[in-house]
């Protein structure tokens, strides 16, 4: 073994180790670990469920964080003793809502959401592909096209279309069970994509049929759609490459994000994926994640009671996404509406991020999460990330099921829209 | 017939010209970085074992920006150069502690928070926007412009690329009265507006010193806005770009050499009529203290006939009011007074005090003003430093540093620059192609108090 392997095997070994030690507490909690969304108890507890599978024990918080506002301040009501046996709980949810099209039903209401090549690390892209396999669920491919490696996933890998056509081929399309249009992203609503010019290493490149080492920019908007017309024109360009694909569209959440859910459940859309503005893992202008569209937890209940009004709520799939951080976050936005959410960063948390933010800096992530450095992204070893994920939505599955057994519903369908099983704290 | 040699036109698209001033001042490191040493050499003991005394392995360091590249490694970490990533900690926290640093979490005030100021130095120094990867780590929502979002477009409304270049957006403002139609018996007598290429002014320099001030001015001019001092000294007194602070004793000293954009204090003395006079080429704005009754005060002036009103709050961005309020509030209440009297289109408002970050300024527009001044976040671009808090604008406790008045032009064209980028994008997201058209414009904002109770109607208070 040479050198430059036994260095790759210290540090990696050592990494794994710590996020093994960490949620202890045995060395107190870091100082200088988390923030106000992503608190050090909360990212600690993240690691201890994808150890374990199993909720903290040693009264880490492992539901909400300390923003002061959203999901933070949402309690349940006191349910006392568990009414249903938990595990005859049944978390599953259907993708697909209208009468024709494959039907599709996910065992969780969760699964990941688009990271793209190059933004992330092959290896941890290939730990989440594996781990959406083993649960069942599905995983996006985000922008950046779709590796070979992941095509042996390929039952559970959704194929992202966005405003760059990043390694979008017809071949990917027609694997796809599901081919998402991202229309908009939660980490910068309103702005297109941007990958920096250091990630953009030869394999990037091929994948994107760029150039090496050059910054790409994806446009904002997709400048063949300005209309819900001209949106499903694009659903049927799927529809048409691959009959059997259910489409999700991916939207951010303007004042109007209504009026974009019903435009996109008529042009066809099965699935209707609201990303809201603080959420995110792409690297992005710090005015656009704090300022720029509103929070996730303010536009399910818009989007869903829109929906509801105008009739068509159980026709079509309301996904929620951007700061999902907990189970307890998934159960709040079922109750506020959604039918179920998308993940990403707590994904990324369970491999060992600790929402430094420093994705885009130098060589990228120091764990080997968001880096195209092939050192560093040896780190995450796919079969190690596939445990850790399956082990991090077992856990929330345990919790889910919890909160349900406590109200006696016996799925989390009976969930969605439950805003009376909620309470606000000051 | 002979053909005529096409004259190139002369045209360049608004830029603003970054380049680095790297801070000359040294600034707190974020982060501490400290390791137990005996567990240190332990642990080094034990690598050197584990790995038969391969140098190249055991030396190699838990980081990849460098912190334990000294001579002394671990021993004596480079701690300016820790970015906080944590992996150092992940992988020896028996050894390794990372915190905020005390020098870092003392910096600013109660209303400038560490954060804000390192955005500033940051901005100041490289003339780059700030990115970060992992989604937004602050708190959620919350009071004054943290509590309003701006919109953005999608599918059903076209947005503008703005952000790359490929569209243009305009940033440009007018300054000045626009009289609803045309008087021909005044038509002589209302100056014509001034239009500046951003919509930010700079705000007397809450205290500074010449070199303060020289940099403020010279940046003025290099951006083409404009800078608002009171001193007179003789690089202040004439430049095209400076507007004069006057009183009824100093009317005269401007008669010679008139401003284009003079301001004056609308509380403290009644002296329009006058200035009208004695400057007619000159824009006119009042300036006003937000206060109670300032939408009424301003509709007074409005309708008296200034040109524009610089409204400004205390340098938090609270108003003077008995229970006082943010700028962002007092400044809807004017806007709103002034639109419900059919004012709001004749005059230009200003709005300054607590202006310290870019996203504020869309947000003051939304709110209602046409620009907005800057006055402490000047200060701290030119790493002053915080002497106590900065709020009240007769005592702020802010002290400035000796500078090169070239830098800090630099530093404060850096600080344009990259409050432009982002306004650009703020408008980009929005799919407006003018910031003229942003202006009062709440429909395509979203605010937290309204958002909260409508979502989350219907769900009962904790007991």
């Amino acid at each position: 073994m040479g050198n430059l392997e036994l260095i790759v095997e210290k540090h990696s070994e050592r990494i794994h180790h710590g996020l093994e030690v960490l949620p202890t507490l045995r060395h107190g909690l870091p100082a200088g670990l988390g923030n106000k969304r992503w608190t050090a108890e909360l990212i600690l507890a993240t690691y201890e469920m994808a150890l374990t599978g199993e909720i903290p024990k040693n009264g880490l918080e492992y539901k909400i964080g300390d923003s002061g506002g959203g999901f933070d301040v949402l309690g349940w009501k006191n349910n006392g003793f568990a009414k249903v046996e938990p595990n005859k709980i049944d978390l599953s949810i259907p993708l697909n809502k209208r009468e024709d099209g494959k039907k599709i039903e996910i065992p969780v209401p969760i699964y990941g959401g688009g990271m793209s090549f190059g933004s992330i690390s092959l290896n941890f892209m290939l730990a989440r592909a594996r781990a959406a396999k083993k649960i069942g669920t599905y995983m996006s491919t985000g922008e950046g096209g779709y590796p070979d490696d992941i095509v042996p996933y390929r039952d559970h890998v959704i194929t992202q279309v966005a405003t760059g056509m990043f390694g979008v081929r017809e071949e990917t399309i027609q694997y796809a069970p599901i081919v998402e249009f991202k229309y908009a992203q939660g980490a910068k609503p309103g702005l297109g994509g941007h990958l920096l010019a250091d990630k953009v290493t030869m394999a990037v490149a091929r994948m994107r049929e760029s150039s090496m080492f050059t910054s790409l920019y994806s446009p904002f908007p997709f400048h063949s759609v300005y209309s819900v017309e001209d949106h499903k024109k694009h659903v049927g360009w799927i529809k048409t490459v691959n009959p059997q694909a259910l489409v999700s569209v991916k939207v951010s959440t303007p004042t109007d994000v209504d009026m974009v859910a019903i435009g996109s459940y008529y042009a066809g859309a099965n699935i209707i994926h609201i990303d809201g503005g603080y959420g995110g893992t792409g690297a992005a202008p710090e005015i656009a994640k704090k300022n720029i569209a509103m929070p996730v937890e303010y536009a399910i209940p818009k989007v869903h009671d829109y929906l509801v009004s105008e009739g068509v709520r159980d026709d079509i799939v309301l996904i929620a996404s951007g700061g999902i951080r907990t189970a307890d976050d998934i159960a709040k936005a079922i109750a506020l509406g959604a039918d179920g959410c998308v993940v990403a960063t707590a994904e990324a948390v369970a491999v060992g991020c600790t929402h430094c933010g420093n994705c885009e800096r130098g060589r990228g992530c120091q764990v080997g999460i968001t880096t195209t450095d092939p050192e560093l992204s040896q780190f995450i070893e796919p079969e190690w990330g596939e445990t850790r994920i399956v082990n991090l939505y077992n856990a929330w599955s345990k919790r889910l099921r919890s909160i349900l057994a406590g109200f006696g519903l016996e799925s989390i369908r009976d969930l969605r829209g439950r805003k009376d099983l909620l309470v606000r704290h000051k | 017939m002979d053909s005529q040699p096409v004259m190139p036109s002369k045209y360049e698209r608004f830029k603003i010209e970054t380049k680095p001033a790297p801070h000359v001042y040294q600034i707190p490191n974020k982060f501490d970085v400290s390791a137990k040493k005996v567990r240190l050499a332990a642990m080094l003991l034990h690598e050197a074992f584990e790995f038969k005394l391969n140098k190249e392995v055991v030396l190699s360091r838990p980081c990849i920006y460098g912190v334990f590249g000294g001579r002394f490694g671990g021993f004596k970490p480079l701690k300016q150069k820790c970015v906080g990533c944590m992996r150092c900690v992940q992988e020896y926290p028996h050894i390794m502690t990372v915190k905020h640093s005390d020098s870092y979490k003392r910096l600013g005030d109660s209303f400038w928070t560490p954060e804000a100021v390192f955005t500033i130095w940051n901005e100041a120094s490289t003339g780059k926007i700030p990115v970060k990867g992992m989604g937004y780590k602050g708190g959620f929502g919350g009071e004054g412009f943290d509590g309003i979002w701006t919109d953005m477009s999608e599918i059903v409304r076209p947005t503008r690329d703005g952000v790359y270049g490929r569209e243009y957006i305009s940033t440009s403002v007018d300054v000045g009265r626009k009289p609803t139609s045309v008087d021909f018996g005044k038509i002589d007598k209302t100056p014509s507006t001034v239009e500046i290429p951003v919509p930010i002014i700079f705000d007397k320099v809450p205290v500074g010193n010449g070199a303060a001030r020289s940099a403020v001015g010279k940046a003025a001019e290099k951006l083409g806005t404009f800078y608002i001092s009171r001193q007179r000294t003789t690089f202040d007194f004439g430049p095209a770009n400076l507007i004069p602070i006057v009183d009824e004793e100093s009317i005269q000293d401007l008669v010679q050499s008139p401003a284009a954009i003079v301001e004056y204090e609308a509380d403290k003395s009644d002296i329009f009529e006058k200035l009208a006079s004695a400057l007619p080429r000159s824009i006119i704005i009042a300036r006003v203290p937000l206060r109670e009754e300032s939408a009424m005060a301003a509709c007074k002036l409005a309708r008296q006939g200034v040109h524009g009103l610089h409204l400004y709050a205390d340098y938090h961005g609270q108003d003077y009011s008995k229970d006082s309020k943010h700028v962002s509030a007092a400044l809807k209440e004017v806007h709103q007074e002034l639109v419900k009297e059919g004012l709001r289109d004749q005059v230009t408002v200003i709005a300054s005090g607590g202006i310290a970050l870019a996203e504020h300024v869309p947000k003051a527009i939304i709110c209602g003003a046409d620009l907005v001044g800057i006055d402490t976040t000047v200060l701290v671009a030119l790493q002053a430093e915080f002497k106590g808090e900065t709020r009240d604008r007769a005592n702020c406790q802010m002290k400035p540093r000796e500078i090169d008045p070239e830098w800090g032009a630099q530093r404060l064209v850096n600080l344009f620059g990259v409050w432009h980028d982002q306004l650009i994008e703020i408008l980009s997201a929005m799919g407006m192609r003018d910031v003229r058209r942003l202006r009062g414009d709440i429909g395509r904002s979203m605010m937290d108090a309204e958002l909260r109770e409508q979502s989350f109607k219907g769900i009962a208070w904790a007991t």
